[in-house]
């Protein structure tokens, strides 16, 4: 078969593919997942949940358990949304040896729910004092805490505001709030998110309301020697909706791991069910050519195989071994080559007794010539769509297997995150966006597999055709 | 002759099962000594600490001896391959030995009580779950191939590329989810309350309670793979000759359906069908889990979680019996249905 016998079979094939829409459909899906695997790096936004998905201290800025942030806009009351602020104003204020160094951060707070933590980070290097504060829309100031950073070396500054503003937030209160009220407080029991985030007025501690406009964070810092060095200086607004689709109670962005789960569903199902088909039809066009014994052999272990079932042996062989995805994708071709046997067996022994195999025998073409070059590519479209509808099954047997926790922990799989949302409670709880992203996305995969096939299936059978 | 057809299949599965036995003995050979190795460890400290009135030279000469004992008595002093052989022979005789940690409702450490236990359950749900799938499937397959390409067709055909990939766990989180935890129709798992009712009856009642979302579940994806199964067997023989001229002869509809058709439908139907079922089973294992049904599914998982490799190979061996015990099935059915079989004598 040269080049261009394949590209006019190629646009034949097309042309009528085209005109099957769930097929269509099954392929804009495909596509659409490829582009989001090559766009990864652009769309994810945590860029290292590759690496640092089950690094505890990586997501500790996160929102815990926090549902999406669309979902505010079916609920009454808007909570604040988890954001990132890194795109400080810098300024430089010198002085007679000491200079003073001034990070200012815009947030706009529009929502009737305060965050739940604001959280400033940095890599610092040497000894400096640092003072929070912010700016609020009313044009009240209020510095929220300081202290001295000694002798850092790159190593994090991290202030939690829901925790260390706790004592100025209580005095910005005793200004403000009626002495009734604050006989029912003291600095351990105030709420400095809700005080930050609230007019100021007598009834604001039983009664706040939020007060919304620009807020402006503001760190400011002495440098007093030469290697005195903030690198890398941010806030997180840690929101009660957060993402896209929100997070898990290890505070992981689900997105983020949903995106990074993807290409390993895709690999999983590409690789498993290209080399277990190949295999397949091989093995079947190989037993149906040679007969005899060889025939009876083959189908003999064709058998055994069959007999096997591929979920509980993989499950044990997971248990025990403990094995890498490679070896997963491995077992799984090893369980699932025998697929398309049957079929191509029966195909193939047809083929066998054509008359142009006859004429190549005549000829003196070898046995794998005629293997290769004669009865292989006619099988090759059965193949194709044999591949397509067995990728779906590859995508579940590796969830299915994480789902008991024996999934290769080096990577993240949607089985994987399914196996963590079980086993916290997610179901119990009802964090349903914990749950049905997923197991979603394994039956989209799934049902763009299947639509692809049953379109191949259809061109190549034109019996089943509708008519 | 159809007993000779029967027994030799028959045969032919246990030499399967067997087969299968010893590539799993050797296959897992490593981790179950080391498990064996650790038992003997355990029972000789027990034995150890009952001992009273000994100097430590008897006790360790005791220690000794007594593991000695057991490495003999478990064979683990003889070749590799004497061993592989033992235990997969011990594992066709369905004598599984003991688990490390878990126990049977009874209190009984023994594997194959503990197995014994889950079997029923796994059969009352899976068999139930069947033969509904079955019936729906069957006719709507036939149905659906009598307009081929009518709206019924064409949208049930669409579903069940949609369920495809559809993981039944996933779906049995879902529901239960919201069956369970946000409407509260249905229990959150097991198979009885606690405590179970005692009346016979209100029993029955229980189970059959316990038993509806996980059936609801395997329904609801489970028929419509099998429905497209019969549909493209059943569409392939209306388009013969005789059943167009049984239509021909006015043979009303339902017969040429019912009647012809699935007659000569059958064989292939029973195959595919069971087949397709058989595999989704083995695939709905995990399925168990979910829902707590303290079946053999289940199993897997506790086994998993407790590292139990006694219980998890066992539990293996008799999921792979119950497996290959269809496939035999199945070709049982298939050579009553179809006289050609049985002649040959080859399956």
């Amino acid at each position: 078969m040269n080049l261009k016998d394949f590209l006019a079979g190629l646009s034949d094939f097309w042309s009528e593919f085209r005109r099957d829409k769930a097929g269509l459909i099954g392929l804009a899906i495909l596509v659409v997942a490829i582009l989001a695997i090559i766009f990864e790096p652009v769309i994810v936004p945590f860029k290292e949940v590759n690496s640092k998905w089950r690094d505890i201290n990586y997501w500790e800025d996160n929102s815990s358990g926090a549902p999406p942030a669309w979902t505010n806009a079916f609920s009454s009351e808007k909570k604040a949304v988890t954001t990132s602020l890194d795109r400080p104003r810098k300024e430089e204020i010198e002085g007679d040896g000491v200079s003073i160094r001034r990070y200012e951060f815009d947030y706009s707070y529009r929502y009737d729910q305060p965050p739940l933590d604001v959280i400033f980070r940095a890599e610092g290097w040497g000894t400096f004092p640092i003072l929070v504060s912010v700016e609020r829309p009313d044009g009240q100031v209020i510095d929220l805490y300081q202290y001295v950073a000694e002798g850092l070396d790159g190593d994090d500054l991290r202030v939690t505001l829901a925790n260390d503003s706790k004592s100025a937030a209580y005095q910005f209160l005793a200004v403000n709030a009626s002495e009734a009220d604050m006989a029912n407080y003291d600095s351990y029991s105030v709420k400095p998110m809700v005080i930050m985030f609230s007019e100021a007025s007598p009834s604001m501690a039983t009664a706040p309301v939020a007060l919304t406009g620009k807020y402006k964070f503001i760190v400011q810092t002495m440098v007093m020697s030469e290697d005195v060095r903030i690198d890398n200086a941010h806030f997180t607004v840690v929101g009660s909706v957060s993402g896209i689709l929100g997070s898990d109670t290890g505070k992981r962005d689900l997105f983020s791991g949903l995106l990074a789960g993807l290409k390993w569903a895709l690999l999983i199902g590409f690789v498993t069910s290209f080399i277990s088909v190949l295999l397949g039809v091989l093995y079947g066009i190989i037993s149906a050519y040679f007969g005899g014994a060889i025939d009876s052999t083959m189908n003999f272990i064709y058998e055994l195989f069959v007999s096997m079932p591929v979920l509980p042996i993989l499950i044990v062989i997971s248990a025990v071994f403990k094995p890498s995805i490679w070896f997963i994708i491995a077992a799984l071709v090893v369980f699932s080559w025998t697929g398309p046997v049957k079929t191509v067996r029966s195909m193939a022994m047809q083929i066998k007794e054509e008359t142009y195999i006859e004429a190549a025998r005549a000829l003196g073409a070898g046995k794998w010539r005629i293997i290769f070059k004669h009865m292989l590519p006619l099988l090759i479209p059965y193949s194709f769509a044999s591949m397509a509808l067995s990728v779906p099954g590859a995508i579940l047997y590796e969830a299915s297997v994480s789902l008991l926790g024996l999934g290769d922990a080096t990577i993240t799989t949607w089985g994987q995150i399914l196996h963590d949302a079980l086993s916290s409670g997610a179901v119990l709880n009802g964090l349903w966006w914990w749950v049905v992203p997923p197991g979603f996305s394994i039956a989209i995969m799934g049902m763009s597999f299947a639509f692809i096939g049953s379109a191949m299936d259809k061109i190549l059978h034109p019996k089943l055709r509708t008519r | 002759m159809y007993k000779w057809f029967a027994l030799k299949r028959i045969l032919r599965g246990v030499v399967m099962f067997t087969l299968l036995m010893f590539v799993f003995s050797a296959l897992f050979n490593t981790v179950s000594e080391k498990t064996q190795r650790a038992g003997i460890r355990e029972e000789v400290a027990m034995k150890v600490n009952r001992l009273k009135d000994l100097k430590p030279e008897q006790i360790e000469k005791y220690r000794a001896d007594e593991t000695e004992r057991l490495i003999k008595m478990y064979r683990l002093d003889r070749p590799v391959i004497e061993r592989i052989v033992v235990r997969a022979l011990n594992t066709v005789t369905f004598r599984f030995g003991n688990s490390t940690i878990m126990k049977s409702s009874g209190g009984s450490r023994m594997v194959i009580d503990i197995i014994g236990e889950a079997l029923p359950r796994t059969i009352l749900l899976f068999t139930s779950a069947i033969a509904i799938e079955l019936l729906i499937g069957v006719y709507l397959g036939f149905k659906k191939a009598q307009k081929p390409g009518s709206a019924l067709d064409r949208t049930t055909s669409i579903v069940t590329m949609v369920v495809y990939g559809l993981p039944s766990w996933w779906l049995g989180m879902m529901l239960m989810m919201t069956f369970v935890y946000a409407i509260k129709i249905f229990p959150s798992g097991g198979i009885l309350s606690v405590p179970p009712p005692d009346n016979g009856f209100l029993r029955l009642l229980d189970v059959l309670w316990h038993m509806a979302l996980p059936m609801i579940t395997l329904l609801l994806i489970g028929f419509w793979g099998l429905a497209y199964i019969v549909r493209n067997i059943v569409l392939g023989i209306l388009q013969e000759d005789y059943i167009m001229s049984a239509r021909a002869r006015g043979v009303p509809e339902n017969k040429v359906l019912f009647g012809h058709t699935l007659r000569s439908a059958a064989p292939p139907l029973v195959t595919m069908g069971l087949l397709s079922l058989l595999a989704s089973i083995s695939g709905a294992i995990l399925f168990e889990g979910i829902f707590s049904w303290p079946g053999l599914g289940n199993l897997y998982w506790v086994a998993v979680q407790q590292n139990d490799i006694p219980v998890l190979l066992g539990d293996l061996a008799i999921t792979t019996g119950i497996y290959l015990g269809g496939l035999v099935f199945l070709d049982l059915i298939y050579g009553f249905l179809d006289p050609r079989i049985k002649v040959g004598g080859k399956a």
